[in-house]
């Protein structure tokens, strides 16, 4: 006979549904209340630990691996379903889930699981409520110790659950859609909290086919560029320039002539000579003779 | 609307095509070296676990936290990245 007399009623929930696993006994529904667990565990499992109890020290240490067991528990019933369950399951819950494939099967058996317990502590606060009037106190306290432990185990990184669980403490089952609401909101508080959002950002110009929406002015011009730009704005035009230099050239080279002449016949004799053109050396030769004609002249 | 960083205009800027997982933002040497020893050597093998998870942010995060040991931030960091990145690109 053993000194200490375990009393599944003093258990967890999850320690009792993992027991039952444990040993192989058909889980009831998952929202069952915890005396059936109790009713099975008392059934199939204290008569087994009649004749095993060995050693004291397994209690202690069950107390303290409490946390870790129940998680153990939701992972052995999760871990049985096939995906198509997996998935039928989160559906239920309302997510859709894209494919379970390796990598994300535990993502979602892990969302799974926050989901049901979220669900099943609203469910259980709701049952417990009714108990109070009629049960001692002593039921409400574990019911409520077990929520927390569940709770705190189960918030990990989101502590949107917990301050949701405050509000089941308090709400009744008839506002589960505001909790779920509030609980969306809270969540995505959570997902940002340096108050970064995701939101969609517009489109890269160009890219995918999407026309350009933001038209970038052409390259920047250089200092110098737009300096010598200015400069040349306010300079003569080259061809003008050509222009010009041809017709004083013209006009000097008549002035020349007129100065070497100095007298009008033979300006005229030019001028009939420039107007026949190729006859260049009879010009000047006719300018010779009347040259010296007037000299000879002259000098008679 | 929030601060990007420089990592992440440079990611978001143009097709990923080859770059190494490194590259995202959020993710640098320590978080770069994990993701590889499981496999994610590039940037467009996350891509891929993030389409996975149909572009969810928050289950994207969540899986990053667990394969690398990411913070909340680096993690936020990255999802918002790759979300732009498909906005643009996908």
């Amino acid at each position: 006979m053993s000194l200490f007399m375990e009393d599944p009623a003093h258990f967890s929930k999850s320690r009792l549904k993992l027991d039952l696993v444990a040993h192989n006994v058909v889980l009831p529904p998952t929202k069952s209340r915890k005396e059936i667990y109790v009713d099975l565990y008392l059934k199939h499992i204290a008569q087994k630990n009649a004749g095993d109890f060995s050693s004291d020290d397994e209690d202690q240490e069950q107390d303290l691996a409490d946390k870790e067991e129940e998680e153990d528990a939701e992972i052995l019933v999760q871990s049985c379903l096939t995906d198509d369950d997996l998935k039928a399951a989160l559906l239920k819950h309302g997510v859709k889930a894209g494919p379970i494939v390796a990598s994300t099967r535990a993502l979602y058996e892990n969302k799974l699981r926050r989901l049901e317990q979220s669900e099943g502590q609203g469910h259980v606060n709701g049952v417990e409520k009714g108990v109070l009037y009629s049960d001692s106190e002593e039921e409400e306290e574990q019911g409520e110790q077990e929520d927390g432990e569940s709770g705190s185990e189960g918030a990990k990184e989101e502590t949107a659950e917990q301050s949701n669980q405050a509000q089941q403490g308090s709400s009744q089952p008839s506002q589960e859609p505001v909790k779920d609401t509030i609980e969306e909101m809270f969540l995505n508080m959570e997902a940002s909290p340096t108050g970064i959002c995701a939101t969609r950002r517009r489109p890269i110009k160009g890219a995918a086919g999407r026309p350009v929406q933001y038209i970038y002015p052409d390259t920047p011009t250089s200092p110098t560029t737009l300096e010598r730009r200015e400069v040349e704005r306010r300079l003569v035009p080259i061809h003008i320039q050509i222009l010009v230099f041809f017709i004083l050239a013209c006009l000097l080279y008549i002035i020349y002539v007129c100065v070497e002449g100095n007298s009008f016949s033979p300006f005229v004799a030019l001028l009939d000579s420039l107007d026949q053109g190729s006859e260049s050396e009879e010009g000047l030769m006719l300018q010779a003779e009347t040259q010296d004609t007037p000299v000879i002249s002259g000098q008679e | 609307m929030s601060t990007t960083s420089q990592k992440h205009r440079d990611f978001v800027g143009e097709p990923m095509g080859d770059k190494s997982v490194t590259s995202l933002s959020g993710i640098g040497e320590i978080l770069g070296k994990k993701l590889e020893q499981q496999g994610f050597d590039k940037a467009y093998v996350v891509l891929g676990q993030f389409l996975l998870l149909k572009k969810d942010s928050e289950m994207f995060s969540e899986w990053l936290k667990d394969a690398s040991g990411a913070n909340s931030r680096q993690a936020g960091s990255c999802s918002q990245c790759l979300t732009e990145w498909c906005d643009a690109f996908l």
